[in-house]
């Protein structure tokens, strides 16, 4: 649900106050004590909860993402499946009928009642005909959500649903901390989107969002994946984004392009894990010996990007010395064959001079068939553990 | 030294690098920043391929990933006529374009040859889960020894012949893409929308055959398929084929009375509903007073309780408790000829299963169960069979001679689908089919029913304007029931009279 305003899409979204407080409530109170009876059963309820007030939407908006933290399993002491195939042949023996139905039922409950030496009722078999059917099935399982968080959850799936309609994703990003953005370019690539990063630390970056076909018309093919990549977003500290979204005409049923902004401070709150603050406990450990260092360089979390064609390389650390100079550090501390390669392949087509690689002697280069004369960074080897001082003798 | 020139796939499109000598392929190439690389739709591949192959300019394809297939079919039936000629139309175009013909009139058979004289990897595209089966079965009977897979209903097979339904297909399109040669599209009036013309779009398939008894779309869409697949190469209609290769069939509709309580009830709601509708000066003749009424309908209470109103009325419309007596009567009376009942919503398919104990066939059912319903009715152990609008598309029921629509939605498109399955021939030299229509009396379905039928109801100008239309009107006419089967269109026989009528005296009419 959104309103329009001029280019611009403002999707609704509740106050956390006390009125929708106790919307939510409600619904999660009717869910609760649907607990044990059918998924029909629940819906009923709902119905009669919706009544004939207008704001019908916005309870089946906050019940339908309650369903996605239920359970509903078919509950039923015959197969559905084997008493349809035992029920049907019988019936098509005779012209159908009402009244012939209830022949066969209790033929078949007598047959039954029989085999399992246990008595069966012939209503037992109608009800248990389509115990399978979802309306039929029987809730289990509710992970109670507080109202309040329910809220979020709406908010962030009617922000989620313009996105649906986005062709394109514009992200201006500042210096963050990498497990922040590591984050967001590993759900990019886990949704199979494409980026294009722009700009240095200076003036900040801008990344491009979309997807392969991108270049050739804009397509709302890439909107869900685009959405689904907002939650992760919400995890890094400072950015703000605008879309471009394409949406049909409602009198003219053309094509038009709208707009659709949001930054950091927007409040919506997500509901992936975050990122981990370090990747590995080498960086940890580092980062902790560098505090106890006396030195006038500053390690830094936050990082550029180094936009690299098709891809992008963010460093582990970021070295800033008060006069000004600037180093970033990257450390290799990971085996895998393709991994070296594909990271030494980064670190050259980077270009840049204030690179610091900091390798592990563990590692072996030549058989992951890689060649460190043609890399401009600057190289450290460690055995077991990076030390700052190996570090700092190579920043002077 | 100079690298040759790779043409390779990356989701849906392809990549040139380094860039061709010559100038044929600039047409096609786009400069994409992200990767400072050349890229170019994958549809394009076959042009771009030939003019590269034109002006003899050195490349490397790494781009396809389709193999030839040795293809021996254990079965090889007499192709009918229109079969080789639609053949030879498709192989003449360059093997591109869509194929026009009735439901029953042996696409798949057709489609079947096509992958013999083209054999490549293929992939196949349907619309329903039941095709898809069908298909798969097909296709296991005829090549045996062919690797077959499926994808979509929980299967997600890598078969060089891989058989899968639209959903699946575009949501895996960008995998799919370079994987097989010839793409067939089983009623290929499903491609053109937003969703699901990426199957065509993000493929580099070279041959393409499109396979449908009605390409015409209400939204105008079909001229997508000559991009995404090819031009028309081939149409025939039902009636240019009846009798050749087709059942002959006859349309009788029955009306039914509301009981005097639901008359009463569903005056007062249509009452209510109108009351709300003139106010706020909504007509519903068009889809876009239709819309405009469920935005009331969020706005007022008013509005909320003239769309509940509607439901109602309509449910009212729909199930009443009359349609199932009748259709208990013409079951009794066909009994045990294998009867397809076909409803419009889910919640009337149950009801009828649970109340006459008739299996059921709607989205809900198993895969497996719903094969084993389908063999046991074609063998006659299940007589009769109710459906929602699941079997619509070319689900092969031969032995099926009679078809109740008990409520069905005001697409002709339907209509004459879920005729021409019961139109499907049979062992049976002289079957004859028959079609009944049981809709409410002086109910919004009425309506529904002559659009049903191409008659022009007293609908909105903006439906009457789609179906001055040229392509529109030609798709009606595919099932003439008047004209060319010698029986009335219009044949209205009330409950009251005596069920041996309805047979006997149409059908004289109809032997001549």
């Amino acid at each position: 649900m959104h309103r329009v305003s001029g280019e611009a899409i403002i999707p609704k979204r509740l106050k956390i106050d006390e009125n929708n407080l106790s919307i939510a409530t409600e619904l999660i109170t009717c869910f609760e004590e649907a607990r044990g009876c059918t998924q029909g059963e629940l819906n009923r309820q709902l119905q009669e909860l919706e009544g004939d007030t207008p704001d019908y939407r916005l309870k089946r908006g906050l019940a339908h993402l309650l369903k996605s933290m239920c359970e509903f399993e078919i509950v039923s002491p015959l197969e559905p499946q084997l008493l349809r195939e035992r029920v049907f042949a019988l019936s098509a023996q005779s012209i159908p009928s009402s009244h012939q139905s209830n022949q066969t039922l209790h033929t078949l409950a007598l047959q039954m009642s029989q085999e399992l030496a246990q008595e069966v009722l012939a209503e037992q078999i109608r009800s248990g005909l389509y115990a399978d059917l979802a309306e039929n099935r029987i809730m289990t399982q509710f992970d109670v959500p507080t109202p309040e968080n329910l809220l979020h959850r709406y908010n962030l799936s009617q922000v989620q649903g313009v996105f649906y309609r986005a062709s394109h994703l514009t992200l201006n990003a500042h210096r963050n901390v990498p497990g922040e953005y590591k984050l967001l370019f590993r759900y990019l690539k886990l949704f199979q989107l494409m980026a294009y990063i722009e700009g240095d630390a200076d003036h900040g970056f801008t990344i491009t969002v979309d997807g392969p076909t991108s270049l050739f018309n804009p397509s709302t093919r890439y909107g869900l994946a685009i959405a689904k990549l907002i939650p992760a977003l919400l995890h890094v500290t400072k950015w703000s984004l605008s879309a471009t979204l394409q949406t049909r005409d409602f009198y003219t049923n053309n094509w038009k392009t709208g707009r659709f902004s949001l930054d950091s401070d927007c409040g919506l709150v997500s509901h992936y894990p975050p990122g981990k603050p370090y990747d590995s406990m080498l960086e940890a450990a580092f980062a902790d010996r560098w505090d106890s260092l006396k030195t006038d360089w500053v390690l830094e979390r936050e990082v550029d990007l180094i936009p690299i064609p098709g891809s992008v390389m963010i460093p582990d650390f970021r070295l800033v010395h008060p006069d000004g100079r600037t180093f970033l550090l990257e450390i290799v501390g990971y085996w895998r064959p393709e991994y070296l390669q594909k990271k030494f392949a980064q670190v050259r087509r980077a270009e840049r001079n204030d690179l610091i690689l900091a390798i592990s002697e563990r590692l072996n280069l030549e058989k992951a068939g890689v060649k460190l004369t043609d890399v401009p960074a600057k190289i450290i080897w460690f055995k077991d553990k990076l030390l700052p001082k190996a570090v700092l003798a190579a920043l002077d | 030294m100079a690298r040759t020139p790779t043409l390779t796939f990356d989701r849906g499109t392809l990549i040139v690098h380094p860039p061709p000598r010559g100038k044929a392929w600039v047409n096609y190439a786009t400069w994409d920043d992200r990767i400072e690389k050349f890229r170019i739709p994958a549809i394009d591949y076959r042009s771009l391929v030939e003019a590269l192959q034109a002006e003899g300019a050195s490349f490397v394809d790494q781009a396809k990933a389709f193999d030839p297939l040795e293809l021996v079919p254990i079965l090889e039936m007499e192709p009918y006529l229109h079969q080789t000629e639609a053949l030879t139309a498709w192989k003449q175009a360059g093997r591109k374009g869509v194929v026009v013909l009735p439901t029953a009139a042996g696409k798949t058979y057709l489609a079947q040859l096509a992958m013999q004289s083209t054999p490549r990897s293929t992939l196949i595209v349907v619309p329903t889960l039941d095709l898809m089966h069908q298909w798969y079965a097909q296709l296991k009977t005829t090549f045996p020894d062919a690797e077959i897979g499926l994808l979509g209903g929980g299967s997600r097979d890598r078969t060089s012949i891989l058989v899968a339904t639209y959903d699946s297909a575009a949501i895996h399109a960008e995998s799919l893409g370079n994987r097989y040669a010839l793409l067939i599209f089983d009623e290929c009036h499903h491609l053109p929308t937003d969703f699901n013309r990426v199957i065509a779009e993000y493929a580099i398939a070279p041959y393409r055959l499109g396979l449908t008894a009605t390409p015409e779309r209400t939204d105008g869409k079909h001229a997508d398929l000559n991009i995404l697949i090819g031009a028309e190469v081939y149409r025939k209609t039902a009636e240019e084929l009846a009798g050749n290769a087709l059942a002959k069939h006859e349309v009788v509709q029955i009306k039914v009375k509301l009981s005097q309580q639901e008359r009463l009830r569903y005056n007062q709601l249509i009452q209510l509903r109108n009351g709300f509708l003139r106010e706020s000066k909504i007509s519903l003749g068009s889809l876009k007073g239709w819309q405009m009424f469920v935005q009331a309908s969020a706005r007022s209470q008013a509005g909320r309780r003239a769309m509940l109103a509607h439901r109602e009325a309509k449910e009212i419309a729909l199930g009443t408790d009359g349609k199932l007596r009748i259709l208990a009567n013409l079951i009794a009376e066909h009994y045990p000829e294998r009867t397809l009942i076909f409803t419009a919503d889910n919640a009337t398919v149950y009801r009828i299963s649970q109340e006459l104990l008739i299996p059921a066939i709607t989205h809900q059912t198993p895969v497996k169960e719903r094969h084993e319903i389908l063999t046991k009715f074609r063998e006659g152990e299940y007589k009769s069979l109710v459906a929602s609008h699941v079997l619509n598309e070319g689900v092969d029921v031969p032995a099926a001679s009679v078809a109740i629509i008990l409520s069905g939605t005001g697409s002709a498109r339907e209509y004459i689908q879920r005729l021409g399955r019961i139109l499907r021939k049979g062992k049976d030299k002289d079957k004859f089919a028959l079609l009944y229509e049981v809709v409410a009396e002086d109910t919004s379905e009425e309506g529904t029913s002559l659009r049903r039928r191409g008659e022009q109801g007293s609908r909105g100008a903006e439906e009457q304007r789609s179906r001055g239309a040229e392509g529109k009107a030609r798709q009606l006419e595919i099932v003439p029931s008047t004209t060319i089967y010698g029986v009335s269109g219009n044949v209205t026989k009330r409950v009251a009279d005596a069920p041996g009528e309805w047979g006997s005296d149409n059908s004289e009419e109809t032997e001549d």
